[in-house]
């Protein structure tokens, strides 16, 4: 029953228990998984000797991390790639010009197109002397720091699948996010604060919602926790109004002794003593929420070098406080951090389909200098080095234009630009190109999956050995083909 | 590759990354790329005795269709054990104790003494109805020392239209049941409600398991179609579904595979879906089986939103006036809208053309032409109009009564091939509608069905073959599931996966035993139920003894009865049943609890496809919550409630922070523990003792000790004399703490 037995993929017992019910009560999973370094930590005992660990805790990682943290910048509904990073000179002049190119979006597959040239000029940044247009002029000065992948592709060009493909690995629904995937091979260093973190656009979710944090077929102890920048932190974190420490802990305390008393003569059963450290969990939670959110700790000069309340950058101080707050997270051990620029539906996220100046002149305004402000503090604090920052959308755009007038440009998921900074990945690099509209990746095309293997590689995990298995499968995040990191980076 | 062109070959494209790209987990470094590049140039030069052979281990991996599989446990015929004699004869109330003793015997263990008389109550209502008993349930029932008081208990339970509401939600788990369809939209599957009110209409009434298999895979091929037969097919409506599909054929298959794999799962234990691109590396089933059991459900149209009308013909003749006069109002109303829109559209941007294609879009878009276009008043009345076409569309007679049902291309199903990779472009071979070959049954003929129904027959053919006694399957696995549900666990712990490498039964004869009684019974569950409740190995207590936690830790043998939590919907249902205001009233359209703004900030649409119901209605028992795949119910999500994306056979159990964080301080429980303490006011006397005692009685159904009452009356004066508590607001606190407690939310 113990032995591992042979099986496909490295499939063990362990993904057995998982599968039959990982929360069976009372479930010797010591035992069955004493030959299993990787998720020791995870194990509850049926004779009460050993004591209830969170399924959080920290667990080795297959080898030795570069990175500890991530910060994942999602940018919502997709910016333009050849209007940030992605410089192409040579379309200069072509406006409006009528060209053949293949082209996939919301609007259907099309065969030829007007162009829409850059809107923004380009100025080089930097030793490496990275062209970055005018939308981002403060983030410009960091390009030494940053790998930009300019050859991205992804499986859909329509929000609500493309969306979940960034975030899972698959088009369709049901998949637990990279954040849960990470916080199941590695856990959480801080047991009073969630081990993944997720900050929203004032505006709204994104499309597909709730989706795109879930822990898919995981347990709930691997889901996303939504944190506020403003007002109560966590969902239910704070006791009603009025309801003092005293009080509060007078009902704890009793609770705990009804409890305890209730435990006497089951003595073994595991679930119960946990449920009741669980109750000490979350008291302490409402002591240590507010203080890792509470931005009076910070400096004024700190507070303005993300943007914050900052009459030169008045759209930049809600994006800013988060990625303080994103900062202050990592700082306390939150394994991921997601933070979404970029909400709701139509311009309120960088889905530019009808005036595309006015909107990326929107969203950078509200996303460049805190940007800087968070490379460049996390540099400061010595923390770069082992955070790990993404940016991008679920895709990029197109060249040309989505209507017969304006400037809207429609999706495009067969090539556009993310980058990385920090966390073990070399700046100053631009790897990947597109053609030269920008309209596919050629060289050295990189699938998601592959920024999700190079996220997962950085953390100290194999990307092709993390596995969960799930209705008969070994499930991981880069899929059943796997996937390498992106070697040309790190 | 074409010996002229060497460079233009497929192989070097692939390996460069042009169309194709090989290896898929990244571009070979430039080095090998060379060499392959040098390779290809020089012709493949190649040594026939270095060629190496498909690799064995890959091969091995791949379990044979051989006798050794034909045997194994799950896939040879079933046949009634002999039922063993064990020593302790004494304690062998039915069959089901003699398999359990013989085993502990052999171990040597003992089997725990029988529970005390509330912890069984406790167990027997929570296992039947999901709800606790009433105090004076507990009173009746702890006073009736008759021996077969607990069989009557066990009975009338089995009456209780409660049964239905709990066990329904067992099945609703493994047929991953939600009511929208996830992605961007996620939009409500109309009507699906009414598969949930089937489902817990056929177990109130007993309906045969086979009947209730063959109505669900094929009530509308069925010699006899009935509305609740069409209503049944809703199975195949349940699952996710993309309506912006990037690649609309392979989304087809998507769509195949989701009820392939699901079917598999749920009526045979079998991961075929595992089979989709390439042979199944741990079972004995090759890819072309999974390809035979999708060919039964080829027919399906892939349009989620047929709804088949169930109305009776008196119905719809009777309601035909009505039903026309509401139509000329609809019509007129259309005509308003219409020459308002018609006034703007001109105006529109693009884009907007676009977004006015969707019905949330619209006022705002409008809104925008005022005063261009339209004065304010205009705008008003159309916003007015707006408002009258969403009454309207309320209107809803029964004869107009719908369901969300299967539905067939036509008379013909669409050809059925192997997918190299389970890619829906790449052919190979053609198959027909077939069994897993491994079970050793003849190919099937699919019967023409009569003229009239558009259908091609395949999915009867299945569920005859699903149903067949000789099947030896199907009973085996939902007698894991009955026996699951009232032990914690299966006999087969993997109760989706029978296969090889599932987990193996620790009692396979009982198993045997427990299939051959299912069908033997004419499939009825609830005499399954009863026999299983009516041993003492269901009737024993959850405490450890030292010799059983050493040698069995894992209570393999069952030596003692497993304690539970209690599931997200019974802890939500327990909390208005113990507080007093559960309101019974059963089936109907879903409702709505509230949900935080905050939570609803998640969504695209902040609050989008969420409804508003009354509080009454809010009472309501948690199998009636409107299930959104996108947003679901904080507590529920908290508390584990399956992930309605795929089968979910076991929930998981998760302890966390979390959970306690919305059990003491989210407004939901903050309220219901104010409900709980006017209740208490009102039903006590009024005096702490009474009150408190009252409380801990509701929620844990037992009569609780002195030191218990005392540390509640101790609290309650503390929280008034030194903090400063109004008595209401003291007792508020306490009636919180009361449903919080380990004790309401563990079953012994």
């Amino acid at each position: 029953m113990n032995s591992k037995q042979p099986n496909f993929c490295g499939r063990t017992r362990r993904e057995f228990l998982w599968q039959a019910g990982g929360g069976f009560t009372g479930l010797a999973l010591a035992g069955l998984l004493g030959d299993d370094g990787f998720l020791k930590e995870q194990t509850v005992r049926a004779d009460g000797l050993t004591p209830w660990k969170s399924p959080l805790l920290p667990k080795d990682p297959h080898f030795a991390p570069k990175a500890k943290n991530v910060i994942f910048l999602f940018m919502y509904g997709g910016p333009s790639h050849i209007d940030t990073f992605d410089y192409k000179p040579n379309m200069k002049g072509m406006d409006n010009k009528r060209v053949e190119v293949k082209t996939f979006g919301r609007g259907g597959r099309k065969n030829e197109g007007r162009i829409v040239e850059p809107r923004w000029d380009f100025k080089q940044y930097g030793e490496c002397g990275k062209w970055v247009s005018d939308l981002f002029p403060n983030l410009g000065t960091c390009v030494d720091d940053i790998a930009f992948l300019h050859s991205m592709t992804a499986d859909s060009p329509i929000h609500g699948s493309a969306m979940l493909m960034m975030n899972s690995g698959k088009i369709s629904s049901g998949s637990p996010s990279v954040g849960s995937w990470v916080n199941y091979g590695l856990g959480t260093v801080n047991q009073d604060l969630p081990g993944f973190v997720l900050m929203l656009d004032p505006r709204g979710g994104p499309i597909s919602g709730p989706k795109n944090w879930s822990s898919g077929y995981m347990p709930a102890d691997y889901q996303a926790t939504v944190l506020r920048s403003k007002g109560t932190p966590i969902l239910d974190l704070a006791p009603p109004a009025g309801v003092s420490d005293a009080v509060q802990r007078q009902l704890l305390d009793a609770l705990r002794a009804y409890n305890e008393e209730h435990l006497e003569p089951r003595a073994g059963n595991t679930n119960l003593s946990a449920r009741i450290a669980s109750y000490e969990l979350a008291y302490r939670m409402q002591a240590s929420a507010p203080e890792a959110v509470d931005l009076s700790q910070e400096s004024e000069k700190t507070l303005k070098s993300y943007g914050i309340d900052d009459p030169e950058h008045p759209k930049a101080s809600d994006f800013g406080r988060q990625c303080l707050l994103a900062r202050r997270m990592v700082e306390r051990g939150v394994r991921f951090v997601q933070i979404y620029s970029g909400g709701n539906h139509d311009d309120a996220n960088w889905d530019a389909h009808g005036d595309l100046k006015h909107n990326h002149d929107m969203h950078a305004a509200e996303t460049d200098k805190p940007l800087k402000g968070l490379i460049e503090d996390l540099k400061q604090r010595g923390m770069l080095d082992e955070t790990l920052i993404v940016w991008g959308g679920e895709f990029g755009r197109q060249p040309t234009a989505e209507y017969d007038t304006g400037t809207g440009r429609d999706h495009n998921a067969y090539g556009f630009t993310m980058w990385l900074a920090g966390g073990g990945i070399k700046g100053g690099v631009s790897v990947g190109t597109t053609d030269e509209l920008g309209s596919k990746a050629v060289d050295d095309r990189f699938h998601v999956k592959r920024l999700h293997a190079t996220i997962l590689h950085q953390m100290g995990m194999d990307p092709n050995r993390l596995t969960y298995f799930f209705n008969g499968l070994d499930e991981k995040l880069v899929g059943v083909e796997g996937a390498e990191p992106i070697r040309e980076i790190l | 590759m074409d010996a002229n062109a060497p460079t233009e070959s497929l192989l070097l494209a692939a390996i460069n990354y042009g169309d194709l790209e090989m290896p898929p987990t990244g571009k070979l470094p430039q080095a090998k790329i060379d060499v392959l590049t040098k390779w290809v140039t020089m012709g493949l030069p190649w040594t026939p005795g270095e060629v190496p052979q498909d690799t064995p281990s890959a091969k091995k991996l791949e379990p044979p269709v051989d006798d050794t599989a034909r045997e194994f446990w799950s896939f040879r015929a079933r046949m009634r054990p002999e039922v063993p004699t064990p020593e302790n004869l004494g304690w062998v109330q039915n069959p089901i104790d003699a398999f359990v003793l013989s085993r502990l015997e052999t171990a040597s263990l003992a089997p725990a003494p029988p529970a005390a008389k509330h912890e069984l109550l406790r167990r027997a209502y929570y296992d039947l109805t999901g709800l606790p008993p009433t105090p004076a349930q507990v009173q009746a029932f702890l006073q009736d020392e008759r021996t077969e008081a607990f069989e009557e208990v066990v009975d009338q339970l089995l009456e209780s239209p409660h049964y239905g509401e709990k066990w329904a939600r067992h099945w609703l788990d493994i047929v991953r049941y939600a009511e929208t369809n996830s992605y961007e939209r996620d939009s409500a599957k109309p009507n699906i409600w009414r598969y949930r009110d089937y489902v817990i209409r056929s177990l109130n009434e007993d309906k045969p398991f086979d009947v209730f298999t063959r109505e669900q895979l094929a009530g509308d091929e069925l010699d006899e179609v009935t509305n609740e037969s069409i209503i049944a097919t809703g199975y195949f409506r349940l699952g996710t579904w993309q309506d912006e599909p990037v690649d609309g054929l392979q989304e087809l298959y998507e769509d195949l595979d989701d009820m392939t794999r699901t079917t598999g799962e749920v009526f045979l234990g079998l991961t075929v879906g595992c089979a989709r691109c390439h042979n199944h590396k741990l079972d004995p089933f090759p890819q072309r089986d999974y390809y035979r059991l999708l060919a039964f459900f080829s027919g399906i149209d892939r349009n989620t939103f047929t709804e088949r009308p169930i109305a009776s013909v008196a119905e719809s003749q009777s309601q035909q006036k009505e039903i026309a006069a509401h139509q000329v109002k609809v019509e007129a109303l259309k005509k308003l809208l219409e020459a308002v829109e018609k006034r703007v559209y001109d105006d529109f941007k693009d884009v907007e053309k676009e977004e006015f294609q969707h019905e949330q879009h619209k006022i705002a878009i409008v809104k925008k032409r005022v005063p261009k276009i339209l004065s304010e008043a205009e705008f008003q009345r159309y916003v007015t109009l707006k408002e009258k076409e969403k009454e309207l569309k309320k209107f809803q007679p029964t004869a107009l009564r719908k369901a969300l049902a299967v539905r067939e291309i036509g008379r013909n199903a669409r050809e059925t091939f192997v997918l190299v990779r389970g890619n829906a472009h790449v052919r190979d071979e053609k198959v027909e509608p077939g069994f897993p070959e491994v079970l050793g049954f003849p190919d099937p003929t699919i019967q023409t069905l009569p003229e009239g129904i558009n259908s091609s027959g395949r999915r009867r053919v299945l569920a005859e073959w699903i149903t067949d006694p000789k099947n030896p399957l199907p009973a085996r696995v939902m007698a894991n599931r009955i026996w699951q549900h009232h032990f914690g666990r299966g006999i087969v712990r993997s109760p989706n996966n029978f296969g090889f490498h599932g987990i193996a039964p620790t009692h396979p004869e009982l198993l045997d035993w427990l299939a051959s009684e299912l069908i033997d019974g004419e499939w009825k569950l609830k005499r399954m139920h009863k026999m299983i409740m009516l041993s003492n190995a269901y009737q024993m207590s959850s405490r450890a003894n030292p010799q059983g936690l050493a040698e069995d830790p894992e209570n393999n043998l069952w030596w003692r009865f497993e304690m539970r939590r209690l599931s997200a919907e019974e802890l939500r249902d327990t909390i208005f049943a113990v507080n007093g205001s559960l309101n019974p009233k059963m089936y109907g359209r879903p409702i709505y609890p509230e949900i935080p703004a905050e939570v609803k900030q998640g969504q695209s649409r902040p609050g989008a496809g969420w409804g508003n119901s009354s509080p009454e209605e809010r009472a309501r028992r948690s199998i009636y919550i409107h299930i959104k795949r996108g947003l679901i119910v904080p507590m529920m999500a908290a508390f584990d409630v399956a992930d309605a994306d795929a089968s979910c056979p076991v929930r998981f159990v998760t302890t966390q922070p979390t959970q306690a964080l919305g059990m003491l301080n989210s407004a939901f429980v903050q309220r219901q523990a104010k409900v709980f303490a006017e209740f208490v006011s009102k039903q006590a006397a009024e005096d702490d003792t009474a009150r408190v005692r009252l409380a801990l009685l509701r929620a844990c159904q037992r009569t609780p000790t002195a030191s218990e009452i005392e540390r509640g009356v101790e609290m309650l004066r503390v929280l008034r004399d030194d903090l400063g508590l109004a008595a209401d607001q003291a007792l508020e606190h306490y009636c919180l703490l009361v449903l919080n407690l380990n004790e309401m939310i563990y079953l012994d």
